[in-house]
């Protein structure tokens, strides 16, 4: 019966493509939750010789100090996909509710300042600004989720702005207005829902991007570093060896590709349920 | 104009708003208080915020962004070494994305074979959500570790001996962005295809290649010129990952050096630089688009 359920959904337009996405991202999930906690190494043991190659007992190989590959890829998956998270729900919410507060402010020049502010901040590579303000913050995870909440609020105000313009001119928002609901209401209880669709579509999209981001800034030495298991950091660690243990590059990277992948399936496959059939 | 106003101060007030002491950043928290005082007066730190932003305007009015604190040299000076390198290898990148976007854009967009299109889509998926830092390992696994085809990194300044340093960072700035261009040119070819002035091209029998450039690539172009200024000022912050890596003097991995070293007018300075370029990027391509194609709005 569930099964069957699954089926039909797969057969509807985009749906396979959602399915594998959701699995795919659920798998390397609860790999990254299950595996610090029952795994049989730790990811910062030296459980055998520096460069092991991948065998039955390392599937991954052993780093250059003998720590099991296999499980610091997957003791990363926390700080990485959660760091991530954090960096787009944060500002998803933030920016969502400014901009909608924004679309009932009146005043013109204030509006056109805040908008002007807007794309002052996207103006900027989001890496470039990420980086610059790391300088002054200091590396970590922590403040990477601060940077990108500082950056991306904007991005998502503006998409947010956009529609609730659109949205409180629909009727049943009159209507809601002229039952004598107060503005609290209108803006938690009608606005915010038909809203936030397209800024949590928008979200799953920035969600890569914010992956991609996070390891990048880890890669550059300035999110986490090594010895902490994080895939960018990895892969930095690992670029010394290349020559000698593809391994210690290659995993890490596949594991960032992966759930990369899982999410631009979900992606994509809800962009084509939305255009119908093509 | 607003945007570029906001740019300059958004790239002031980085650093300076942050929590956080840039002259205690620069020097360690154990720094003798004298000198932490001495850099803070250098640094024009030890005035009300909106002096400082009155000073620095009018500083950057006479072409003055400050001097770097890692080399003591003019910070203008840093950026005009730098960059020109970083502009070149974009510049190239973009050409060829285009040079191959287009092809792959107008076939799989003209014959929409579903299968093609599919194969296709997979792939340019598969290279969008990979991150270039690692595309990049790969490449250097593949051509400079297995074949000997490329430095593992290093540069020469030279002309002929450049290539070989360039080529690799090219081809992978290329590949991620010919996945993103042809990806939005096929999707517009194909809106394109069912606008009713191709059928009366057909009709009227016009010749192949003048058919194919005036009545599907002209009108489809816009949306991936726009797209394509964007990409370009991406590609900029990427330069960051992928200079590292290859280890080219370039302004990406400049930045990285003066944030290692706290080097804060030259962190200032570059960021202003990244977000002049983005904008003026993100105008060219609006203009771009509207000569392409009149009825986008500026």
């Amino acid at each position: 019966m569930k099964l069957q359920k699954i089926r039909d959904y797969a057969d509807r337009p985009g749906g396979f493509g959602i399915i594998v996405g959701i699995a795919m991202f659920a798998f390397i999930a609860l790999a990254g939750i299950i595996y610090p906690l029952f795994g049989p190494y730790k990811s910062d043991a030296f459980v055998g010789d520096s460069f092991g190659k991948p065998s039955l007992t390392h599937p991954f190989g052993l780093d250059q100090l003998g720590r099991d590959v296999l499980a610091r890829t997957l003791t990363a998956v926390p700080s990485d996909l959660g760091v991530a998270f954090l960096g787009v729900t944060i500002p998803l919410a933030i920016g969502t509710i400014l901009g909608i507060l924004l679309a009932f402010v009146k005043n013109r020049a204030f509006v056109s300042i805040v908008s002007s502010l807007i794309d002052g901040i996207n103006a900027f590579p989001l890496l470039i600004i990420a980086v610059a303000m790391l300088t002054v913050l200091g590396p970590g995870l922590v403040n990477v989720v601060i940077i990108l909440t500082f950056m991306n609020w904007a991005r998502y105000a503006r998409i947010a702005r956009t529609r609730a313009i659109v949205v409180m001119q629909q009727n049943y928002i009159e209507a809601a207005r002229l039952q004598g609901y107060s503005k609290k209401k209108i803006i938690f209880r009608h606005i915010t829902p038909n809203v936030s669709s397209e800024s949590l579509a928008y979200a799953l999209s920035d969600f890569i991007l914010v992956i991609i981001v996070v390891s990048g800034l880890s890669f550059l030495g300035l999110a986490a570093r090594p010895p902490a298991a994080e895939w960018g950091a990895m892969i930095a660690d690992g670029r010394t060896y290349i020559g000698d243990a593809w391994w210690l590059t290659i995993y890490p990277g596949l594991a960032l590709c992966w759930s990369a992948i899982s999410l631009s399936l979900i992606v994509e496959g809800l962009s084509r349920r939305d255009r119908g059939n093509s | 104009m607003n945007v570029s106003f906001w740019v300059m101060a958004i790239s002031f007030m980085i650093i300076r708003l942050s929590p956080g002491d840039p002259a205690i950043a620069r020097l360690g928290a154990g720094a003798d208080p004298a000198a932490i005082d001495a850099l803070r007066k250098q640094l024009k730190l030890d005035v009300n915020p909106l002096q400082q932003l009155v000073s620095y305007i009018v500083d950057l009015l006479h072409g003055n962004l400050g001097t770097s604190l890692q080399f003591g040299s003019d910070v203008f000076e840093t950026i005009r070494r730098t960059l020109p390198l970083t502009l070149t290898y974009i510049f190239f990148s973009a050409f060829f994305a285009l040079l191959l976007s287009i092809p792959i854009g107008v076939v799989l967009g003209w014959t929409n074979k579903a299968s093609f299109v599919y194969i296709y889509r997979s792939i340019t998926s598969v290279i969008i959500a990979t991150p270039n830092f690692f595309i990049a390992m790969v490449g250097i696994l593949l051509f400079s570790i297995r074949r000997d085809w490329a430095p593992v990194f290093g540069y020469v300044a030279e002309f002929p001996q450049n290539l070989k340093f360039l080529w690799l960072p090219v081809a992978i700035n290329t590949l991620i962005m010919t996945a993103i261009i042809s990806r939005v040119l096929q999707s517009s070819v194909v809106e394109t295809k069912n606008e009713e002035f191709v059928e009366t091209g057909i009709i009227r029998g016009v010749s192949r290649p003048r058919f194919f450039w005036y009545y599907i690539l002209k009108p489809s172009m816009a949306p991936t010129v726009v797209l394509m200024s964007y990409m370009m000022g991406t590609m900029l912050g990427a330069t960051v990952i992928l200079e590292t890596i290859f280890s080219l003097p370039g302004i990406g991995r400049e930045l990285v050096g003066a944030v290692l070293a706290s080097d804060y007018p030259l962190v200032q300075g570059i960021l202003l630089f990244f977000g002049v370029i983005t904008v003026a990027l993100s105008f060219l391509g609006d203009i771009c688009a509207y000569l392409l194609d009149r009825r986008v709005k500026l």
